[in-house]
């Protein structure tokens, strides 16, 4: 038996003293908690306590009884399907028919009268460690199901936030944007989102959160709603993050914490002003070279309260590809172990880099799961690509 | 992931080997939190063998570093393999957490 749970035990009989020599012989099991026996006095009886107290595990009864018998208390049992709930039956010493009727209706065991009390105390020991086992596997199988409902109520936070709609900004000819996200089986807690602040900016972002599972994607929800309401209000990328990192920091007592990358498009002449906050640092590949985008010194969002963060610039020429992703694409391994890695990132991009901003993101998407065939993936995969067009 | 912990009257060292992502981070918050709890004032990170480590195991390594802040202790790291190091430099963490080249320099803090 694992843990000592409480045993409630049930004893029907229409002999009303049987109650007081029960209380007696387990005394030391009731004062130890061990055993919790209730009384009932026929078949109907037993049933209603049955429903008033479903934590109910063993019932003891009696076969012959007034209003309903112990064996029709067995067949009413029977229809209640509860494996956790366990019979025994007492009888006349020798009726065998009773005792075998009993037996096909469903009842765990059998006890015959005169009771000899050793012997029924071994029977409900008995009868308690497998209703214990029964317990404790049906405890686990619950977990499961808690843990599989877990992952789909993630997976469906997660899916619910991210913007489904490409083209997003069709009025813009000025920039094409495309981003997309392979969750891993274990959903993890990747983001994006862009919105327009005025006519003139587009807002972007790229987030990774700690952790996976429902919390690691309602802290995502939290950081993605919390950087469009401040963005969307224009104010610059650096008073963005400290201010969304100060929120984030309020009763963050898990430490989960979050890297984003925030920027600001300006779409008339290609400037990006952003912050990275622990994010790794996107490319931006131009027709001649793949360049990193350089880093700004904040750390992570969400955990260190009284961070400044800072921000900088850099201006996108027409054609140039400004392309962001999570760790879940470098570190994609293969089966011997090496991860895809930045390198062979960059190379790809350079090859695609013309092609549509749909295309560059699917064949990007498609090489990692080439060179990760038959591993598993273990994080979300995001990728987030925006051309620069200029205004011709 | 493999943790081992060796504890003098000065310090712990808890060597971590392998990788610590999402499948174990969860066991090495518990080691971690079995170390504080037995009260240690100066533990020492030692990430020779550590090849890949995860958000999930970050998150651990800041719960360790705040919870030792708040009971005035030292937590620092050592020999970070320059894949780890380079992890540490994006996210910040490098100017988060005290980390030493080696071990014998972390030690002595």
């Amino acid at each position: 038996m694992g843990d000592k749970l409480e045993m409630k035990i049930m004893v029907v009989d229409d002999e009303v003293d049987l109650e007081s020599l029960i209380r007696q012989k387990f005394r030391t099991q009731i004062k130890d908690g061990l055993y919790n026996f209730v009384f009932a006095h026929n078949g109907l009886e037993a049933l209603s306590m049955l429903i008033e107290q479903p934590e109910i595990r063993l019932i003891l009864s009696d076969i012959n009884m007034p209003e309903m018998d112990g064996l029709t208390l067995l067949l009413k049992l029977k229809e209640l399907k509860n494996p956790l709930l366990k019979t025994v039956v007492v009888s006349a010493y020798g009726d065998m028919e009773n005792i075998r009727t009993a037996m096909n209706r469903g009842a765990f065991d059998f006890l015959t009268k005169p009771i000899s009390f050793d012997d029924l105390e071994i029977t409900i020991n008995k009868s308690v460690d497998e209703i214990a086992l029964a317990w404790n596997s049906a405890q686990e199988h619950d977990q499961l199901i808690a843990i599989q409902q877990d992952l789909r109520t993630a997976r469906g936070i997660q899916q619910a936030i991210l913007p489904k709609i490409f083209p997003p900004f069709p009025d813009f000819p000025e920039f094409s944007i495309f981003a997309s996200m392979i969750a891993a089986k274990e959903v993890g807690g990747d983001f994006f989102d862009f919105f327009m602040i005025d006519n003139q900016r587009l807002g972007f972002v790229i987030g990774d959160v700690s952790g996976k599972g429902v919390t690691a994607a309602i802290f995502m929800a939290v950081s993605r709603t919390l950087i469009r309401a401040t963005g969307i209000k224009g104010v610059t990328t650096h008073e963005c993050m400290n201010y969304v990192n100060r929120l984030l920091c309020n009763d963050n007592d898990s430490l989960m914490f979050v890297t984003v990358f925030y920027g600001i498009l300006n779409i008339a002449s290609g400037e990006i002003e952003y912050v990275n906050a622990g994010h790794n640092p996107p490319y931006i590949v131009s027709e001649n070279n793949v360049k990193l985008v350089e880093m700004t010194g904040g750390p992570i969002l969400g955990c260190i309260e009284d961070v400044e963060y800072q921000s900088k610039n850099v201006k996108l020429n027409p054609g140039d590809l400004l392309f962001l992703f999570t760790d879940g694409v470098t570190e994609a391994f293969n089966n011997q172990e090496e991860p895809y890695g930045d390198v062979r990132l960059v190379t790809y991009l350079h090859e695609q880099m013309g092609g549509p901003i749909e295309e560059v993101v699917r064949k990007s998407f498609a090489s990692v799961s080439e060179f990760s065939a038959g591993v598993p993936q273990s994080d979300d995969i995001t990728l987030m690509a925006i051309r620069f067009n200029g205004r011709n | 992931m493999n943790v081992e912990v060796f504890k003098t009257e000065e310090y712990v060292l808890v060597s971590v080997e392998g990788r610590v992502d999402t499948t174990n981070a969860g066991e090495f918050e518990k080691t971690m939190m079995g170390i504080l709890e037995e009260g240690a004032l100066r533990i020492v990170l030692d990430c020779t063998a550590l090849n890949y480590i995860s958000s999930s195991g970050l998150r651990v390594f800041l719960v360790v570093q705040k919870k030792m802040m708040a009971s005035k202790g030292h937590f620092s790291l050592c020999s970070l393999q320059p894949g780890i190091k380079e992890i540490f430099d994006i996210s910040g963490f490098s100017s988060i957490f005290t980390i030493f080249p080696h071990k014998e320099a972390a030690i002595k803090g």
